[in-house]
């Protein structure tokens, strides 16, 4: 009886919390872009590693480490991002160590991941 | 004269069972323990087996529905790990014993748990192809009991009994440390997994109707697993499917085999996965949803599992 209350309650606080939203857009011609990794370069110029980004709608590269103990590895994204979309990066155990994906909000209980598209390179370097 | 006694309130062992003292407490206390460790310890699935090796017979089934996935943790190398799942199994086991005067006498136990388990924990990425996770479990376990036992003369008070028939229930509070060693290639389309997991079990068991079962324990098991997989032609709105192969050896180390008939299984079978890629609550990422069939072995075990897998 005791687990049947406690399930009740995860199952309420899930149902609460289910509300999923979209990130702000900056509007005009630009996407947005969200990364489990640090960017660390964008269109060829080095940045401070950055999480949430806006970019310009049209030709973009972004260079985006996937750190482990013994190598760090630089992806090297090049795609055609639309205006008004939401892109996420992230490490889904695929061919190469990260992933560029379309974000879609599907409902308010789950968004979706869907073109994926691999990195161009990715290039590890020896950790120090 | 037969005469079926319904004990609600007795302790199952030597002393109020006189006459069987082949069925010790510590028999019983590890018998139960082994029972909600073979269906909530983590890193297991869902199967159904059955025990038969002359004087026991035994169908045991288990499930699970649960999710884990791995979380980014920014500005370090490590990423966060959690899992949660609700488990439910039972147990039929029938078993000949003999009693104290040298007459058979026969067990027959029903189990049924329910568990709910809550998972964290951390993930080390070596490099791409290598990861350890160690992480925490913690569940809580509501087992329920009933022990008929049969053709035994006992000394109570209202003469000779044939049959006894002891409802027991007890509450578990597991706590296990388990570490994860993963290994994963990709040869073209196709992908090899290989993984190495170890996990140390502590119980402990509360019970207002058994004082046998007031008690605690250490175990541990091991598993090693193995998957291939690659592509097909097929798609699902869009999604595409992959085949996969997997075999699966687990080891429940120190767990005594008269306590479930069995101390290890091996399961090997195929599947078909799809790639849903969707992210629940915008929270994590629910890449695959699969169909897996698989046969289960081992000494006098055998067993199988279908179902649904998911992560």
């Amino acid at each position: 009886m005791k687990l049947r209350i406690l399930l009740l309650m995860f199952s309420t606080g899930l149902l609460l919390s289910a509300c999923i939203k979209t990130p702000a857009l900056k509007g005009g011609d630009y996407a947005f872009i969200r990364s489990n990794y640090p960017i660390v370069s964008i269109n060829g110029v080095d940045v401070e590693p950055l999480y949430r980004l806006d970019i310009e709608s049209g030709e973009n590269t972004l260079m985006i480490v996937y750190n482990t103990y013994q190598y760090d590895y630089y992806c090297t994204f090049s795609w055609v991002a639309v205006a008004g979309t939401v892109y996420e990066v992230t490490d889904q155990e695929n061919q190469y160590p990260l992933t560029l994906y379309r974000w879609d909000k599907t409902n308010s209980l789950w968004a979706s991941r869907l073109d994926p598209l691999d990195p161009v390179e990715c290039v590890s370097r020896q950790r120090p | 004269m037969l005469l079926v006694n319904a004990i609600t309130s007795a302790a199952l062992n030597a002393e109020v069972i006189p006459g069987l003292s082949e069925l010790s407490d510590s028999i019983v206390r590890e018998s139960a323990i082994a029972f909600v460790n073979t269906t909530t310890s983590p890193g297991l699935e869902g199967a159904t087996l059955t025990v038969d090796d002359g004087s026991r017979q035994s169908d045991q089934w288990r499930s699970s529905l649960g999710f884990a996935a791995e979380f980014t943790l920014k500005n370090v190398i490590y990423n966060g790990y959690w899992g949660l799942a609700i488990v439910g199994g039972s147990l039929d086991d029938k078993v000949e014993l003999t009693a104290d005067n040298g007459e058979p006498a026969r067990l027959d136990i029903t189990r049924d748990v329910v568990a709910l388990r809550g998972s964290i924990g951390l993930s080390f990425p070596v490099n791409e192809h290598f990861k350890l996770r160690p992480y925490l479990s913690l569940s809580v376990s509501d087992l329920q009991t009933e022990s008929i036992i049969a053709g035994l003369i006992t000394t109570a008070p209202t003469g000779n009994t044939t049959t006894l028939v002891i409802n027991t229930s007890a509450q578990m509070l597991s706590t296990t440390g388990s570490i994860d060693a993963l290994y994963s290639r990709w040869y073209g389309d196709n992908r090899l997994e290989l993984s190495a997991h170890y996990h140390l079990i502590y119980t402990d068991a509360f019970s207002e109707d058994n004082p046998v079962l007031e008690t605690q324990a250490w175990n541990d098991v091991i598993q090693l697993k193995s998957r291939y997989s690659g592509p097909t032609n097929l798609t699902s709105i869009g999604r595409a499917w992959r085949w996969q192969v997997y075999a699966n050896h687990t080891n429940f180390i120190s767990q005594n085999k008269i306590s479930m008939g069995y101390t290890s299984l091996f399961e090997i079978g195929a599947g078909l996965e799809w790639r849903m890629n969707i992210k629940p609550l915008d929270w994590f990422g629910w890449q695959m949803l699969g169909i897996e069939a698989g046969v289960i072995t081992s000494e006098h075990v055998e067993g199988y599992f279908l179902g649904l897998t998911a992560r």
